[in-house]
């Protein structure tokens, strides 16, 4: 039938023989390598950049971007194709977010290629590898960074009196009483907050070190510290009055571009987004986010997202996959610089922080050197097993959220946490 | 008219410039989005912009627009013809030729209707990969084909078909394939309008099946790439609006063709 | 209809006719189906499974996160369905009279919302019901709420917003289904109850509904298996969690979550799938006792 659809498409004449004709022939030359990743403009224009880069030395590899499909996609498909046992639709390499790497590595063992032994890991960020690493073997290339950082308007700040250094090194309760004054004296609200995610309770609990489980896997809510500072950190913020809230990407990203709220606490990913109107230049800086103040191991450096490239075993093009992730992705500086000012895609491979790109100030941001800023705080970031069952644990997070922003017991919820996470982690 | 009809004919009026109103507001503002920049669709604005040319190039840098409309089309219309025939086949054997082996059966199926489809996806993938099909057009329409909504749909609306029709054409010495063709078919035209459109839609906005089984960019649907443009860390939704409107446009198309068939009335055959 | 003495020309056409769809059922239904039920006594995760007997059964009556799932499932059903199949009578009970004006153009424009698309107005709505959105500031500017709704953080208010987006949603394309059936109906009866005086209200109640009955009982048998299902709106207005605190949870929702997000969990998914079709068993064997208890009045 999958000819039969070929040929009708040559009978009306649609050019579609080269690309169509390399697919077909996928599974049998072992000289294709085949990606999916999921944003055509991101990690999917990086990601051809890295193979023009590659051809150049490497003709006899072709390299077969696919993104077009959604991250939650890629997840199903490559879920179904694993349960199903079937490989020969499956990529050579697959994009896969870092708070979700660990539940396919342990769920599908033997599916992914351990990449630590052919790739020096030291060169990136070690909370990078420590999310892709499974029985002391590193089975990721890590590709963006999440560091965190708090966007804020400088202008909005100055109206209210405060100075870039106000900001630096400072705690949750200094910045909830800076958003107090700044909406005081001029309506803005400090942060957009959407109750159907907890991404800042986590960006919380890994700046302390901390994540929902123990070393060995098991469930850590009621006696963890960092998380329930940070769930009565959330309740504070809602409860000053300094919050906008919305419901969605969308929404979320229109407050602070629209010029509603005075910053964006997200990683550096957020670069992009906040930069889209180009007449606020000069009006943005970035500073390092705020700390839980009396907790061990506490930081002004978490991470929020970010993604890393994993290989297939099954691949027929396995070697060629890891030959080209570890001459480009794992060795070329000058791809780094490109990619970053192209994409605004920022690594966690650190040489790269030493060229001209990585050294470059902003003027959009005041003429900060904002990526040397989020170089130092990255290599900060304290490391953190993600473990199998994140996406429990989020929702049982996310479901309390509603209650304790409206002044219900934090010790509750935790219980409340504690008891939903144990139910679905059997 | 009387001034008491006049009143609710009014009425009617006002309930369906509401009704429509509503409908439409959504359609309009997405036809309006798709003329606008990124950044003012994020912050509400609902006037005309001058960026539908800048979107629908990018739109078109971006996804192979023939390629994938061509998929879909493809993919929709053989699968509309084939279901409309298998299903309105069965549904008119259901309800035509009733035994009790048959309800039971009849009543099974409905009860295996309500399966959500996820729960079926990792074995149904299965199968067709056994089978050899995966990433071909025959796996994407194949398991859909004898749909049993389509068929209880069709035994449904056959319920008003007059037997009479049928006993008379027996007299007249035709065949049982032959009434479904000839005297069926026919009169049946706005249930099979209706069905028509309801499968099309279905089978143009066919998202989670394609999406496990087709495997390579070149076999992939306009649904299926429309969407995964919204997964960006910065959505263009300028030109993700242009990708729905051209994506909404041809179910709207058959729409416009057949309404005709299932409200202006039958002339003759039935009555 | 003769249905007790079928000849046997009638008995093998009554199979001929169904074979088709039979044979393509047999492959690609029951083999599924067959593997999701044995998988519904299976536990494990990812790839290692065992035999649960009735485990995932009782972890499902364990479950608080599957019983609000179900219970919104269910209030969605209770309340939606019927809200949806009366609208869409009634709209189709007006566009069929052919001295109405305009009536192409009404139809199309309550046709549209199936065909819009969901990124779309799932995005168009959640920018309406935002927390300053359209919707607050015109129920403000008329006094009808003092403060603005947060419609997105209330759990009551979620399940309304949901509520109306299905119904506006889904409205025209049940009227779709009236309207073709109306072609069925004799128009001389209608003109025969006209001039005997019957009232139009009485003319809908009396004649097009029970001569619409075979297809009001599809529409509502599709809707309520569709409203069980019910996925696309919760997933996108709530950025697939079923916020907030799980209050727009439905079980398709829970489902692709068991499957998809969650440490793959394909057992016990395949248990609450059956529970689906359980639902639906009941609700069927309940017309079905209702039907018979009215026969004999009738």
């Amino acid at each position: 039938m999958n000819h039969t659809l070929t040929r009708w498409r040559r009978a009306l004449g649609i050019a579609i023989a080269g690309i169509s004709m390399l697919t077909v022939t996928a599974a049998s030359a072992a000289s294709t390598v085949t990606v999916w990743c999921w944003d055509t403009n991101f990690n999917g224009a990086a990601m051809r950049e890295a193979a023009a880069r590659y051809n150049v030395n490497h003709p006899d590899v072709t390299i077969n971007i696919d993104d077009s499909a959604t991250q939650d996609d890629i997840r199903a498909k490559l879920q179904t194709q694993l349960l199903a046992g079937n490989t020969q639709g499956l990529p050579d390499i697959v994009l896969i977010q870092d708070d979700v790497a660990q539940k396919y590595l342990q769920s599908f063992p033997g599916a992914f290629e351990p990449l630590s032994d052919a790739i020096d890991m030291s060169a990136f960020a070690p909370y990078k590898v420590a999310a892709a690493t499974f029985e002391g073997k590193s089975y990721s290339l890590p590709f963006d960074s999440g560091v965190t950082g708090v966007f804020y308007r400088s202008d909005y700040l100055a109206d209210a009196g405060y100075k870039a250094a106000d900001l630096k090194d400072i705690t949750w309760d200094q910045f909830i009483e800076i958003g107090k004054t700044v909406k005081a004296k001029t309506g803005h609200n400090l942060i957009a907050l959407d109750l159907n995610g907890d991404g800042l309770i986590r960006v919380m609990m890994q700046s302390a070190g901390k994540w929902y489980f123990n070393a060995d896997g098991s469930l850590n809510i009621l006696g963890n510290a960092p998380l329930k500072a940070a769930l009565e950190t959330y309740a504070k913020i809602w409860a000053a009055d300094i919050v906008k809230p919305v419901s969605g990407w969308t929404d979320f990203t229109g407050a602070f571009t629209s010029g509603d709220t005075t910053v964006a606490l997200d990683g550096v990913w957020m670069t992009g987004t906040v930069k889209s109107k180009p007449e606020l230049s000069g009006k943005w800086a970035v500073a390092p986010i705020p700390k839980l103040a009396g907790i061990d191991g506490a930081t002004n450096y978490s991470n929020e997202g970010g993604s890393s490239w994993y290989v297939l075993s099954s691949a027929p093009a396995k070697a060629d996959a890891i030959d080209f992730l570890k001459t480009i992705w794992g060795g070329d500086a000058d791809f780094y610089q490109k990619i970053l000012v192209g994409q605004g895609a920022f690594t966690s491979w650190l040489p790269a922080r030493d060229g001209e790109a990585y050294k470059s100030t902003d003027a959009f941001f005041g003429g900060q050197a904002v990526w040397q800023d989020f170089s130092d705080w990255q290599a900060k970031i304290p490391g953190v097993d993600y473990g199998t069952f994140t996406a429990e644990v989020d929702a049982a997070v996310i479901a309390q959220l509603p209650s304790i922003t409206q002044g219900g017991s934090v010790d509750a919820a935790l219980q409340a946490i504690n008891d939903q996470a144990t139910q679905q982690m059997q | 008219m009387s001034a008491v009809a006049r009143l609710r004919r009014g009425l009617v009026y006002v309930a369906l410039s509401l009704a429509a109103f509503v409908s439409i507001f959504p359609f309009y503002w997405m036809i309006v989005g798709s003329t606008n920049k990124s950044a003012d669709i994020v912050v509400g604005k609902a006037t005309p912009g001058f960026d539908l040319f800048n979107n629908v190039a990018t739109f078109f840098a971006t996804v192979d627009v023939p390629r994938v409309f061509w998929n879909s089309t493809f993919l929709a219309v053989v699968g509309t013809i084939v279901t409309l025939l298998v299903s309105s086949l069965a549904g008119y054997g259901f309800e035509m030729f009733r035994s009790r082996f048959r309800e039971r059966i009849f009543a099974l199926l409905l009860l295996l209707l309500s399966i959500p489809f996820a729960a079926l996806m990792v074995p149904l993938f299965v199968l067709v990969s056994q089978m050899k099909l995966v990433n071909t057009a025959t796996a994407v329409i194949l398991p859909g084909i004898a749909s049993i909504f389509i068929v209880f749909y069709f035994r449904q609306a056959t319920k008003a078909f007059p037997t009479e029709l049928r006993d008379a054409a027996r007299i007249d010495g035709l065949k049982e394939w032959q009434i479904f063709v000839y005297v069926y078919l026919p009169v049946m035209r706005s249930t099979y309008a209706a069905a028509t459109i309801i499968v099309f839609l279905a089978n143009w906005n066919n998202y989670l099946w394609p999406l496990i089984v087709l495997q390579t960019v070149d076999n992939k649907t306009v649904t299926l790439v429309v969407s995964a443009l919204t997964s960006a860390y910065v959505p263009d939704y300028g030109m993700i609006l242009v990708g729905t409107v051209l994506a909404t446009l041809p179910t709207l198309i058959i729409f416009f063709l057949l309404q005709r068939q299932f409200v202006e009335g039958l002339t003759g055959s039935v009555k | 209809m003769a249905q007790a003495n079928l000849s046997r020309n009638e008995r093998i056409s009554g199979w001929v006719f169904i074979a088709p769809a039979l044979v393509l059922l047999g492959v690609f239904m029951i083999y599924p189906i067959i593997w999701s039920l044995w998988m519904s006594f299976q536990v494990g995760k990812g790839m290692n499974f065992s035999f649960g007997g009735f485990t995932n059964i009782i972890r499902m009556t364990k479950d608080p996160v599957f019983i609000r799932a179900l219970t919104n499932t269910l209030i969605f059903l209770v309340v939606q369905v019927p809200i949806m199949i009366f609208l869409a009578l009634v709209f189709a009970n007006a566009l069929n009279d052919p001295s109405l004006r305009f009536r192409a153009l009404f139809r199309t424009a309550i046709f549209l919302p199936c065909v819009t698309s969901l990124i779309a107005y799932s995005t168009l709505f959640k920018s309406m019901f935002a927390g300053d959105g359209v919707i607050n500031k015109a129920l403000l500017a008329v006094h009808i709420i003092a403060e603005p709704i947060a419609w997105f953080a209330d759990p009551f208010w979620a399940k309304v917003v949901i509520i109306l987006a299905i119904t506006w949603r889904w409205t025209g394309y049940n009227m779709v289904f009236y309207l073709a059936a109306m072609q069925n109906i004799d128009r001389s009866i209608y003109e025969a109850a006209r001039i005997d005086g019957v009232p139009a209200w009485a003319r809908f109640r009396y004649l097009t509904i029970p001569m619409l009955k075979p297809v009001i009982l599809f529409t509502t048998v599709i809707s309520t298996i569709g409203t069980l299902q019910l996925f696309d709106e919760v997933y996108n207005f709530t950025a697939g969690t079923g916020g907030p605190s799980d209050s727009t949870l439905t079980l398709s929702l829970y489902i692709y979550n068991l499957t998809f997000k969650f440490m793959p969990s394909f057992g016990y998914a395949a248990t609450v799938s059956w529970v689906i079709v359980v639902i639906v068993g009941i609700l069927s064997f309940l017309q079905f006792l209702v039907a018979r208890d009215r026969r004999p009045a009738a």
